[in-house]
C-alpha cells in the first residue's frame, strides 16, 4: 500500500497534536493572548457603554478648561482661575520636589544608619538597629498621622515658636527666609552663571585628582575645586548685578501680617508638607539602611584588612575602600527604593498635602475620571522610568569592568 | 630553678579582670578606641535622657482615654454596631474566626512538632485568652464574649489533638482547614447563611479587616506571583509580555493611586448590573500589586539557582512541569524567604491604605474618631502610638517568624 497522492499532514504519525510541546505552547499563546484581548475589548466596550448610557463625561478636553479650584499648596505659583492641565502639573511638580528632596534625605540618613549598626560599638549599633525595626514595620501611614498630628499640636501661629525673628516653627507649618528674584531675568542668568561655576568647579576637581594619582604630587583637590566655584560664583554675581542694575537673588524673610499674624513672605512649608517628609524619609531610611549594610558586608573582609594594613584610619577605609566596591551591591536595591519613596508619596493625601494623586482624586469630581486615570499612571510611570535610567546609567559607571 | 619547676606544675593565672566578664566586654565593644569611647557615652546619654523623657510622658502627661474609648472599636470596628447588626449581638462571629485561627495555630504546632510553631500557637492563645480580663467596658460585649476568648486557650489544644491523632496532621491538612476556616469566617460574618442577620462589608472593620485582607492577600498572591515569574521567565513571547506589562505596570504606579481608580474605574468597566462589592474589589487589587511584586522576589530566587539543577533533573528524566515544581521552584522559594516574608510584611502594613476607599480599617477607626471628637484630638499622639506598637507586634512577629523558619532550614549553611 503506498500513501504516494496522499496529503502529508493525513499520514502524520509523530507525536499525537494534544501531546506535541510545540502545538502546546502556541496553544498556550494564542489562548492567554485572545482571552486577554478579549477582556480588554469587553472592558473598553462597557466603558464605552457607561458613557454613552449614563452621559458620563470622556475625552482631554477639560484639560483647557480652568480648575476653579484652590490646591493647597504647590511649589510653582498658581491660581484656582488656571486650566486643569496647568493645577495638574502643579500637582505634579509638587510630588516631583517631595520626591527629590526625600531622596537626597533619606540617603544620607540611610548611609548614615547602614554604616552605625555595622559599628563595633555596641550601643551604636543597637541604636540603629531599634530604629530600622522600629520603622520599617510600622505601616507608613500610621507614622504620617502621628508627625501630622504633631505638628499640628505645635501652638498656633501668633504663639509660635520665631527663632532669631527669621524662622517661624507653628502648627500651620514652618516658615524660613527664602531668596526671591526682583527680577525674572537677572535671576535666570545668575543661577544660569552659578551652574556654570559648579561645573568650573567639579572639572577642576577631577583634573586635580588625576593629577595627583597620577603624580603623586599633593595637589588639594577639594580645596582649588570649591575655591574656583566659590570665585566664579561671586563675580558672576556682582556682573549680574552690575548689568541689570540689581541684585539677581534678595532674601525674602517671612514676617507676620495683617490682624490674624499670618506669615507674608519667605518660604512657608505647610504642615502636611513636614509631616510627609519626617514620615517618608525615616520609613525609607530604615529599609535603605539595610540595603547599605548588606553592601558593606557584602565587600569581603579582606579588603578592610588590606585597607587598614595600609595604614588607613577606619574611615578613610570605609571612604576609599569599602564604599566604592559596595555601591556596585547597593544600588539597583536603592533605586527601588527611590521608586518606593515616590509613590510612597501619594500617601499625602491623608494629611492634606496637594500632591498629583491627591489632586487628581479631586479633579475627578469634575472630570473624567478614566482620562485622569490614565494621566496619573503616565506621571508615576514616567517618573519611575527616569529615576530607573538614572540609576542604570550611574550603575554602568561603577559596575566592575572587565579587563 | 625549683622555683621555676614548681611553677610549671601550678594552674594557669586566669586572664587579667579588665579583659573578661562585665569590664572587659565594655572595653571591647563599647570603649575600643577613643572615638568609639565619645560616641558611646553620647549615645549612653541620648538613651537616658530620651528614655526619661518618654517613659514621663507616657505615665503622667499622655492621656490614653482614646484608646481606651475605642476599646473593641480597634478590633471588629463597627461591625457589632445596632446599625450594622440591628437587634442580634453579632460579636460572637468575629469571635468564632478569631477561635478558628487560634485553632489552627495549634494544628501548625502538631504538624511542626518542636519548631517555632509551638511558642506562637501558645503565645498567641494566652495572650487572646488574657483579653478576656481587660477591665475596660467591651461595648456591647458581655460575660459570654470573655468567655468565648477565654475558649482560645482549649481552641489551641484541640487543633494539637487534631493534628496528633487524625490523618489531617499533615501539611495539606493545615491547607484544607484553613481554607475552610477562611471560608467559614467570611460567611459567618457576612451572615449569608438563613437565620443570620446579614451585615454588609462595609461595617466590617477594625483589625478584622486589616487580617481578613492580608491573609486573602497572602494566601493568592504567592501562587499568582509564582505563575507570573514564571511567565515572564518563559519563552513564549506572546505570554512573557503579557506578563511583563502586568508587572511592570503594577509595580509602576502606587497602590493608593490603584485603589482610588479601582473605586471609580472599575465599576465603569463591567456591566451595571454586576454586583460588585468594595471589600472584593480592594482585596483584588492589594492581591494583584502583592503579586507583581511577589514575581520579581520569585524571579530573582530562580535567577539564584544554578542551571546545573534543571540540567540534572532532566538528565534524570524529569520533564518540564516535573523540574520546575519539583526542582526549580522549592529551591527559589528557599532562597528568598526574607524577600516573600517582607512582601508578605509590606502586604499587611498596606491594608491601611483602604481608607481611601471609604473601608474602617484600624487606622480610618482611630483617625475618623479624632476628626468626629475633636476633645480627644490633643490626644491623637496617643492613638498613633498605639497603633503603631499594634502593627509592629505583627510585623516584627512575622519577620522574627520567618528568620527562625529560615535557621530551620539551614538558608545558608548548607
Amino acid at each position: 500500500m503506498t500513501t504516494e497522492g496522499i496529503p502529508q499532514f493525513l499520514t502524520y504519525q509523530g507525536i499525537p497534536l494534544w501531546r506535541h510541546v510545540r502545538v502546546l505552547q502556541w496553544a498556550l499563546q494564542i489562548v492567554s493572548g485572545v482571552l486577554v484581548v478579549v477582556l480588554v475589548t469587553w472592558f473598553f466596550f462597557n466603558i464605552g457603554n457607561a458613557i454613552n448610557e449614563r452621559d458620563i463625561p470622556y475625552g482631554f478636553s477639560f484639560l483647557q478648561r480652568a480648575y476653579q479650584t484652590p490646591i493647597g499648596h504647590s511649589f510653582i505659583p498658581y491660581s484656582p482661575s488656571n486650566t486643569f492641565l496647568y493645577a495638574f502639573l502643579a500637582a505634579l511638580t509638587n510630588t516631583i520636589i517631595v520626591s527629590i528632596i526625600g531622596v537626597i534625605l533619606a540617603t544620607i540618613l540611610g548611609t548614615f544608619i547602614g554604616v552605625a549598626r555595622l559599628s563595633d560599638n555596641w550601643i551604636v549599633s543597637k541604636l540603629a538597629t531599634a530604629f530600622i525595626e522600629f520603622f520599617r514595620n510600622v505601616p507608613l501611614l500610621v507614622q504620617l498621622f502621628f508627625w501630622f498630628y504633631v505638628v499640628l499640636a505645635l501652638p498656633p501661629i501668633r504663639e509660635g515658636y520665631a527663632i532669631a525673628g527669621r524662622l517661624f516653627i507653628n502648627n500651620s507649618g514652618v516658615s524660613t527666609p527664602w531668596p526671591a528674584a526682583p527680577s525674572a531675568p537677572a535671576a535666570a542668568a545668575w543661577i544660569a552663571l552659578a551652574a556654570f561655576s559648579v561645573i568650573a568647579g567639579v572639572s577642576l576637581y577631577k583634573r586635580l585628582t588625576r593629577r595627583e594619582t597620577m603624580t603623586g604630587k599633593t595637589s588639594y583637590p577639594v580645596l582649588y575645586g570649591a575655591i574656583a566655584a566659590v570665585a566664579i560664583g561671586i563675580v558672576s554675581w556682582f556682573v549680574v548685578a552690575a548689568a541689570f542694575g540689581q541684585a539677581p537673588l534678595v532674601i525674602s524673610n517671612p514676617e507676620p501680617h495683617g490682624a490674624f499674624g499670618r506669615l507674608a513672605g519667605g518660604f512657608t512649608a505647610p504642615a502636611g508638607l513636614i509631616a510627609l517628609m519626617i514620615g517618608l524619609v525615616m520609613y525609607t531610611a530604615a529599609f535603605m539602611a539595610e540595603i547599605v549594610r548588606a553592601g558593606i558586608t557584602a565587600v569581603g573582609k579582606g579588603q578592610t584588612e588590606a585597607a587598614k594594613a595600609l595604614g588607613l584610619s577606619p574611615l578613610k577605609a570605609l571612604r576609599h575602600v569599602t564604599f566604592p566596591q559596595a555601591l556596585r551591591v547597593i544600588i539597583p536595591p536603592m533605586i527601588s527604593q527611590y521608586l518606593n519613596l515616590t509613590k510612597n508619596s501619594s500617601l499625602a493625601g491623608a494629611i492634606g498635602y496637594s500632591d498629583v494623586t491627591n489632586i487628581a482624586k479631586t479633579m475627578t469630581q469634575t472630570a473624567p475620571a478614566v482620562s485622569i486615570f490614565v494621566m496619573v499612571m503616565i506621571a508615576y510611570l514616567a517618573i519611575s522610568l527616569t529615576y530607573s535610567l538614572i540609576g542604570n546609567l550611574y550603575n554602568r559607571r561603577v559596575r566592575i569592568r572587565g579587563r | 630553678m625549683v622555683a621555676n619547676a614548681h611553677s610549671l606544675d601550678s594552674p594557669a593565672l586566669p586572664p587579667p579582670r579588665s579583659e573578661t566578664g562585665a569590664i572587659g566586654w565594655a572595653r571591647e565593644n563599647l570603649f575600643n578606641s577613643r572615638f568609639n569611647g565619645v560616641l558611646t557615652v553620647l549615645a549612653a546619654i541620648a538613651i537616658i535622657l530620651t528614655l526619661w523623657f518618654s517613659i514621663r510622658w507616657a505615665a503622667s502627661e499622655a492621656d490614653w482615654k482614646v484608646v481606651t474609648r475605642l476599646g473593641s472599636q480597634f478590633v471588629i470596628g463597627q461591625y457589632n454596631t445596632e446599625s450594622a447588626c440591628p437587634g442580634q449581638n453579632c460579636a460572637w462571629r468575629p469571635q468564632v474566626g478569631l477561635l478558628l485561627g487560634i485553632f489552627l495555630l495549634g494544628m501548625a504546632w502538631g504538624v511542626a512538632g518542636k519548631s517555632i510553631a509551638k511558642p506562637v500557637a501558645l503565645t498567641a492563645a494566652i495572650a487572646v485568652s488574657a483579653m478576656a480580663f481587660v477591665p475596660y467596658s467591651l461595648d456591647r460585649m458581655g460575660w459570654d464574649t470573655r468567655l468565648l476568648l477565654l475558649a482560645n486557650l482549649p481552641a489551641v489544644f484541640a487543633g494539637l489533638a487534631l493534628a496528633r491523632y487524625t490523618p489531617l496532621g499533615n501539611v495539606r491538612g493545615i491547607i484544607l482547614a484553613g481554607v475552610a476556616a477562611f471560608s467559614l469566617t467570611l460567611v459567618l460574618l457576612g451572615g449569608w447563611v438563613p437565620g443570620l442577620q446579614p451585615v454588609p462589608v462595609l461595617r466590617w472593620g477594625g483589625l478584622l479587616l486589616n487580617v481578613i485582607l492580608a491573609v486573602a492577600g497572602i494566601a493568592l498572591s504567592l501562587p499568582i506571583g509564582i505563575l507570573l515569574a514564571l511567565g515572564r521567565r518563559s519563552h513564549l513571547p506572546v505570554v512573557k509580555t503579557l506578563c511583563v506589562v502586568f508587572i511592570e505596570v503594577f509595580r509602576g504606579v502606587p497602590l493608593i493611586t490603584l485603589l482610588f481608580m479601582s473605586q471609580v474605574v472599575v465599576p465603569l468597566a463591567f456591566p451595571q448590573d454586576f454586583s460588585q462589592n468594595s471589600l472584593f474589589r480592594a482585596a483584588i487589587v492589594i492581591t494583584l500589586f502583592s503579586s507583581a511584586y511577589m514575581a520579581e522576589n520569585i524571579r530573582g530566587g530562580l535567577q539564584s539557582l544554578h542551571p546545573g539543577q534543571a540540567e540534572a533533573a532532566r538528565a534524570l528524566g524529569l520533564h518540564g512541569w516535573q523540574i520546575t515544581f519539583l526542582i526549580s521552584l522549592p529551591q527559589a522559594i528557599r532562597n528568598v524567604i526574607p524577600a516573600i516574608v517582607g512582601q508578605f510584611i509590606a502586604l499587611f502594613k498596606d491594608t491601611s491604605l483602604v481608607y481611601i476607599i471609604g473601608m474602617l480599617d484600624v487606622v480610618e477607626i482611630g483617625r475618623a474618631f479624632i476628626q468626629g471628637n475633636p476633645e480627644y484630638l490633643a490626644s491623637a499622639k496617643e492613638l498613633f502610638i498605639f497603633l503603631a506598637i499594634v502593627f509592629w507586634i505583627f510585623t516584627y512577629g512575622m519577620s522574627y517568624v520567618s528568620r527562625r523558619v529560615e535557621q530551620n532550614l539551614g538558608v545558608g549553611t548548607r
